[in-house]
């Protein structure tokens, strides 16, 4: 049996197609007697291959990536804070950071880069104060959110809208959908706090785009 | 565009005009859970994902197979270049069948065009025109603005031009560098860019699907296309396809003794760890090291094949072919055993001598000049590794459902504890103050008035 040198003897088929008769023990041999042979063909075909320059600029893969967020700026509501990974509660809720200043990242959802909708939560007060979104209404669109990763490297969004719907009927599956493009959608409260349910009546998104290449 | 209307014409018949790929299936075991949040890698959804993923990435292998033909002169571009236009033909239907017969035709004017452009780079690289390179890279670049213009108003918005024109760009780029790489004799990266041009084209059919079913959520039962199970099948769709690519291309360099031999046969080697690490992140270190033997094995054989052929050797073939049958049981017996017997023995031998058979009848027609068979062989070939990736992705999203649950929130959170905000007890302060307010008064006309009096 074979199977174990099935790789390599498919190596060893290079040069003619017909020759793969060496054992195991010359292959390493072989191979490097075809490596330059492969160096000399090479040659062979730059040389022949006339001076047309090759096309520049070239975008061979796309940046959909993203990344994984630790660290958010919104310039122009002086924030600049960590980012938690925030989940799923067992109410169906997206859960929130357990800071008052810290911002919650869906971390189950798609990453700030990549397509779709990348999704982050901050609140709005605390018991006693204001918390980390507590301006975020203030956001206009062209307004950019910063987003890093534990490398540095940084992705910016810029607004696209805001929106607010009543707590019990926001378009959560749109918010958390997947999208061709990269967004980034931050959710805070808004509205009457409504002490029955411990919760405010409102939400409030702010959407936002990734820029294209700064 | 007169989309509205035509789009009555019922996106579901997108299914039925692409082949539908059974090899063994998961199917004799109980779904177990049902419902929305059920982790199923096959509904209506899921299905055009995968549909549009095989047309879509084998579009990117054939236009690359295509201009290395092209400008070798090799005998068999003519066959390339026509399962490639019948590739066109289908994505067209597709398009057709979602938004209409004139969009279809529209989508077909469009998307031809850019295989034509590609064409004039080979033949003005082949004159070496340096002109005529410039000018059908621009031609591309017009055509991006007009491809990216034309899916933003089928789906409404729901793929932006400009993103569309970014995808775009790293398509043309991939097969422009792919074919730059090697005419140039730089075939490792003409060979990595081929496999990265292919696995690109799942991220655009992830986003061509999900706005089709976004926008038409009823023709595929409200599902999506975004879910961890989906996810699998693709990933898997997209590594075994390009297992089926990368084999029958490597067997036609092979017989032709050709420079690029050894760059494509490691490039299916490193397809192969790929897969392994696929198997690796489901049944671990042990059963991937096991797998990735016995995988490794039947394209050995290939391989033995290919050499007896060239030797002109009929035992030597005789001999690869048992070697392959022997390989088909220990392969099945594998797949049976991890998936805990999901996917059945006997199946899976049954898939397998399809996918050899594909692979062999792709290579004897192309070594006995049958080009138009042997490019047909090997669409069918490509097209089957989908059906493996269905099952395969079937039997282990069943086995264990715990990792494919990954589910969205089904509601806002609760990012507020009121410290800020007018609260409905404010609101009960407020009328109570009115109240106080309004007793107050009356307290305080009233003592006037006894003042008054007294």
């Amino acid at each position: 049996m074979k199977k174990v040198f099935g790789g390599l003897m498919l190596a060893g088929l290079l040069i003619t197609g017909c020759s793969a008769q060496e054992d195991t023990k010359n292959n390493k041999a072989s191979e490097s007697s075809e490596t330059i042979k492969i160096q000399e063909q090479e040659k062979e075909v730059k040389a022949s291959s006339t001076e047309l320059t090759p096309p520049e600029g070239l975008k061979l893969k796309a940046d959909t990536e993203g990344i994984v967020p630790i660290a958010i700026e919104i310039p122009a509501l002086n924030i600049s804070t960590e980012i938690e990974k925030v989940g799923r509660l067992e109410n169906g809720q997206m859960g929130v950071p357990k800071g008052m200043d810290t911002v919650g990242w869906f971390s189950d959802g798609a990453k700030p880069g990549s397509p779709g909708n990348a999704v982050m939560a901050g609140h709005v007060d605390s018991k006693s104060g204001p918390a980390v979104f507590y301006k975020l209404e203030e956001l206009k669109n062209g307004d950019e959110v910063i987003v890093k990763d534990q490398d540095g490297k940084a992705l910016t969004f810029e607004v696209t809208g805001k929106e607010k719907y009543n707590r019990e009927t926001a378009p959560v599956e749109k918010i958390f959908d997947y999208a061709y493009g990269s967004k980034l959608n931050l959710i805070t409260c808004t509205g009457t706090f409504n002490v029955e349910e411990g919760t405010h009546e409102e939400r409030l998104v702010v959407y936002t785009e990734l820029k294209a290449d700064e | 565009m007169k989309m509205k209307k035509a789009l009555l014409a019922v996106p579901l018949s997108v299914s039925l005009l692409i082949p539908t790929f059974t090899v063994a299936n998961a199917h004799g075991h109980e779904n177990h859970s049902k419902g929305p949040m059920s982790a199923e890698v096959s509904n209506p959804a899921i299905d055009l994902r995968a549909s549009l993923d095989t047309l879509l990435s084998e579009h990117a292998f054939l236009a690359v197979v295509a201009m290395q033909k092209g400008i070798d002169g090799k005998e068999d571009f003519e066959a390339a270049a026509g399962q490639l236009n019948q590739n066109t033909e289908a994505l067209s239907k597709a398009v057709g069948s979602v938004y209409g017969e004139e969009a279809g035709a529209q989508f077909k004017e469009i998307w031809s065009s850019h295989i034509g452009y590609f064409v004039d780079y080979v033949t003005a690289t082949a004159e070496n025109n340096e002109e005529g390179r410039k000018q059908a890279l621009a031609e591309l670049d017009k055509y991006r603005t007009t491809q990216a213009d034309f899916l933003d108003k089928a789906t409404e918005g729901r793929l932006k031009a400009a993103d569309l024109e970014e995808g775009l760009k790293v398509h043309i780029d991939q097969l422009i560098w792919a074919f730059e790489s090697y005419r140039t004799g730089e075939y490792d990266k003409a060979y990595d860019n081929i496999s990265e041009a292919m696995h690109h084209m799942f991220m655009t059919g992830k986003g061509l699907s999900w706005a089709i079913t976004d926008q038409f959520p009823d023709k595929f039962e409200n599902k999506s296309v975004d879910t961890p199970a989906a996810d699998l099948r693709a990933d898997l769709n997209s590594v075994f396809s390009a297992h089926a690519a990368l084999a029958a291309l490597t067997m036609q360099k092979g017989i032709d003794g050709a420079k690029d031999f050894e760059a494509a046969a490691a490039e299916l080697n490193e397809n192969t760890d790929d897969i392994t690490a696929a198997v690796e992140s489901v049944y671990g270190a042990e059963g991937a090291a096991q797998f990735k033997e016995i995988w490794s094995s039947h394209i050995g054989y290939f391989v033995d094949y290919v050499t007896a052929t060239a030797e002109k050797n009929e035992d030597g073939k005789k001999q690869a072919i048992a070697e392959l049958d022997e390989y088909r049981m220990e392969q099945a017996k594998f797949l049976d055993t991890a998936t805990e017997g999901r996917l059945k023995a006997a199946d899976l031998e049954e898939g397998l001598k399809v996918h050899i058979d594909q692979l062999l009848a792709a290579f004897n027609s192309y070594t006995g000049k049958d080009y138009p068979a042997a490019y047909k062989n090997i669409s069918e070939a490509y097209a089957h590794m989908f059906g493996v990736g269905q099952s395969l992705s079937g039997a282990i999203v069943d086995q264990f459902p715990d990792k494919f649950a990954g589910q969205k929130p089904s509601d806002m959170p609760k990012t507020g504890m009121g410290g800020m905000s007018q609260s409905t007890n404010d609101a009960i302060l407020w009328s109570l103050f009115g109240l106080i307010l309004a007793s107050a008064t009356t307290a305080m006309i009233l003592r006037k008035k006894a003042t008054n009096n007294s």
